[in-house]
């Protein structure tokens, strides 16, 4: 299925700097990634899903992570109660109370995952680096950058690259109930998305601020578009272990051999955002913006 | 008009094939539609065979093109569709979206899907030519009626228009427009001849082998490039050596002896590499002789089997008597060999010994043992598609097994994954010293592909030699009895 670069609807209304803002977040390389248009129209396997699962999984549960921390920095009660809609739906009201974080480890389980897997999967340096950064984002970079990553960044994109992915999971013969986190956010980031408008409506007032919320939207696409890339790699590499070697050591394509780690698993993950959070440093290191932003030139 | 043409992958970034690790010639089909494009317009070529997934993306974000047309055969299909569905939703509707090639054009309504507004059927040439022009002065995309070659969408209609004939000689094309290929160039191969043209001579065959699809594709016809036109091919191109893509080059004797007239006459110090026939090579073996003299490095045949009753099977029209005669008197003549080979599904163990020795007999200098299966678009295709075990498109890899095999899949695979190591005597005993020392510059213009060859080859070896790595592939893909009679095509999956 393809969506519309003008989603119909939605960009009604908006004015003139974020209709192309969300044009550029929609031909933005991190949400036409090669690998989301293979999964639209290839044949994915429950496994392969499975690989893409685990990976994305840890993601999943760090945003409401964002959101939170970026709650604490909004100026004004107004922008807190936008985020804040938005939160209470991550938290899992629209989805029977269950968060996102549940749903997407039912899906897993759905998918065939053997219990507990989730915390013994080696993930890929791009997760580290895509949760190291939005934590930096949030935290550190002025509110409105961190505003541009969650909310053009996220809300704006998700749906576009979620309704890539369920035509796989479809053909993959991965039901409706099953896989209803992607539904779900193809539906309700739209709202979400809507409410985010609103608030960039209103702090887009001058040239300063609207360039903060495109260099955070930029800057998550940026990472997201790496995340891809990890991703499909991993799934080959399942298959194929050997072959990725050749692909990181240059021996096939023209890529440059890279140098990028992992900071381990599931739990150490976690241990990360929390020593982060108490101002320990993030223990991978990470791309710079000026690599990020050139992502789309 | 802002054109970009786009070779796809075989598989998703990182996987490997035979492919890009033995051989990698140059996107040929794009180079000869690009060169029938006016200069008006602005035209590149992306090779995603040497780029990672990722810059596809980007390509279209900055160059944002307003056609985008993609070529593919089997094993490529999906990953051209979804370049085309990646082009789409990065640049909407008004990108348009073309796909040509063997594949659609022997499968067209594989491909008939919204992302794509059209197909072109059979030679493209002149096809696009027509197609760019209506497009770029501002004509109706859903009126391409008067394109011949064509199938595409008129809202819910799908509409295929009169037939491309195949009737232009091919002097009459402008040559490919490599220029577009940039710095790809230097990254052409096969081996170790690194730095390698790929030129396309000849279109079609004469013979219909029952697992092959070109002789159909190519209406039973076969037309050439004359002599001259090779040789001005060759010499204008800057690379040490020349890949030959025609299916079969070893036909019209009379044509060969022309070229060789040419490139002694114009001091042409090329490699050249072919495909060619066995037959060929034993019923003209002084002409053999005097293309070796004129820098014949290489010849690629289908020598299929080591059994009388399959080459008969194939419909190959050839002996085994001949399949032994070629490789010994090239090697003889210090000509390398690249010899094809086919395991059947219904192989037993002594049946993959006997192949695997029968390979090392005939010294073939590059053996690849691939796997027989009816592949889309061939007569054999037609006859046994009951007994398929999928239709996903990348299993037709030549690598895998589509029908059922007598033995266990497992072990199978395990007989088959020994191909590489067991006939690398084969190898050995063709570069023989006498063999080399009779070469010299050629061995040292090879040299220096030699290295980067030695670590593909080892990587390829460590992936194929597993059989875990066919197994894997096929996992959750491959039915566990033919697609004929399975109840449902969506069920009864194999965890292999």
């Amino acid at each position: 299925m393809i969506v519309s670069n003008t989603a119909p609807g939605f960009t009604e209304g908006l004015s003139p700097w974020l209709s192309d803002l969300r044009a550029e977040v929609e031909s933005h390389p991190g949400v036409n990634h090669l690998l989301l248009s293979r999964l639209a129209t290839g044949r994915y396997t429950k496994s392969d899903y499975q690989v893409f699962g685990l990976q994305h999984y840890p993601m999943v549960g760090n945003f409401t992570r964002y959101m939170e921390l970026l709650l604490l920095r909004a100026p004004s009660s107004e922008q807190k109660l936008w985020l804040a809609k938005v939160l209470v739906d991550e938290y899992g009201e629209g989805s029977d109370g269950d968060d996102h974080a549940t749903l997407y480890l039912d899906y897993l389980h759905k998918l065939g995952m053997p219990e507990g897997l989730e915390h013994t999967t080696a993930l890929v340096p791009e997760v580290w680096e895509f949760i190291g950064v939005h934590l930096r984002l949030c935290r550190e970079e002025p509110f409105l950058v961190g505003l541009g990553a969650l909310g053009p960044g996220h809300e704006w994109a998700i749906p576009k690259m979620f309704h890539q992915i369920i035509p796989g999971l479809e053909r993959a013969g991965v039901s409706y109930d099953d896989r209803m986190y992607f539904d779900l956010h193809t539906e309700q980031d739209i709202e979400h998305a809507s409410w985010m408008a609103q608030a960039l409506e209103q702090l887009g007032t001058n040239e300063e601020a609207r360039a903060q919320v495109r260099r955070g939207a930029l800057l998550s696409l940026g990472t997201r578009f790496r995340f891809w890339t990890g991703v499909e790699r991993h799934i080959v590499a399942r298959r194929q272990p050997t072959s990725i070697e050749a692909v990181r050591r240059g021996l096939i394509g023209r890529r440059r051999p890279e140098n990028i780690r992992s900071g381990g698993d599931l739990g150490q993950l976690r241990a990360a955002v929390e020593n982060t959070l108490v101002g320990r440093p993030w223990p991978v290191p990470l791309p710079s913006d000026k690599v990020l932003l050139e992502v789309a030139p | 008009m802002r054109i970009l043409l786009v070779q796809p992958a075989p598989f998703e970034g990182g996987r490997i094939g035979l492919e890009n690790v033995l051989w990698l010639s140059e996107p040929a089909a794009l180079t000869a539609v690009a060169a029938m494009i006016g200069d008006e317009h602005e035209v590149r070529i992306l090779d995603m065979r040497l780029e990672e997934a990722d810059q596809l993306p980007r390509v279209l974000a900055t160059f944002r093109p307003e056609l985008v047309g993609v070529t593919c055969m089997t094993t490529d299909a999906y990953q051209a569709q979804a370049i085309l569905h990646c082009a789409r939703s990065t640049l909407g509707g008004g990108v348009f979206t073309v796909l040509g090639g063997h594949h659609p054009t022997l499968c067209p309504e594989e491909h008939d899907l919204p992302e794509i507004d059209a197909i072109v059927l059979g030679e493209g040439e002149d096809t696009f030519r027509e197609l760019v022009l209506h497009l770029s002065e501002g004509g109706d995309r859903e009126r391409l009626d008067h394109i011949d070659g064509l199938a595409f969408r008129r809202g819910q209609e799908r509409v295929t228009t009169a037939k491309r004939s195949q009737a232009r000689q091919l002097d009459e094309f402008p040559a490919p427009a490599r220029h577009l290929l940039g710095d790809y160039r230097s990254e052409y191969f096969f081996a170790s001849a690194a730095g390698m043209v790929s030129i396309q001579t000849s279109r079609g065959c004469a013979f219909d082998c029952n697992f092959c699809a070109i002789w159909e594709f190519y209406e039973r016809k076969v037309r050439f490039l004359s002599a001259k036109g090779i040789a001005d091919r060759m010499e204008e191109s800057e690379e040490k050596f020349v890949f030959f893509l025609d299916d079969n080059f070893l036909t019209r004797p009379q044509r060969l002896v022309e070229l060789c007239d040419e490139i002694e006459r114009r001091k042409i110090k090329k490699y050249w590499l072919i495909q060619g026939r066995t037959d060929f090579v034993v019923e003209n073996p002084e002409l053999v002789r005097r293309m070796r003299d004129c820098g014949l490095m290489m010849v690629l045949s289908g020598y299929e089997t080591n059994d009388e009753g399959t080459l008969d099977a194939l419909r190959k029209d050839n002996t085994r008597a001949n399949n032994l005669a070629a490789a010994a008197m090239l090697n003889d003549l210090s000509i390398m060999t690249t010899g094809i080979f086919m395991a059947h599904p219904d192989f037993e163990p002594e049946d993959f010994d006997a192949l695997y020795a029968a390979i090392n007999e005939m010294k073939i200098t590059i053996p690849l043992v691939v796997i027989h299966m009816p592949l889309p678009g061939t007569q054999s295709y037609r006859e046994n598609r009951d007994q398929l075990l999928t239709e996903d498109a990348r299993m037709f890899d030549l690598l895998h097994a589509v029908t059922p095999t007598r033995l266990p899949r497992a072990e199978f695979y395990q007989h088959y994954a020994r191909w590489n190591d067991a006939t690398m005597s084969a190898t050995d005993r063709s570069l023989s010293w006498r063999f080399l020392a009779r070469r010299p510059r050629m061995i040292l213009a090879l040299r220096r592909g030699l290295k980067t060859f030695a670590k593909r080859r080892d990587i390829l070896r460590a992936t194929l030699r597993d059989p875990e790595t066919y197994l894997r592939d096929e996992e959750q893909i491959l039915h566990d009895r033919p697609l004929s009679r399975s109840s449902s095509r969506q069920t009864d999956l194999v965890a292999s």
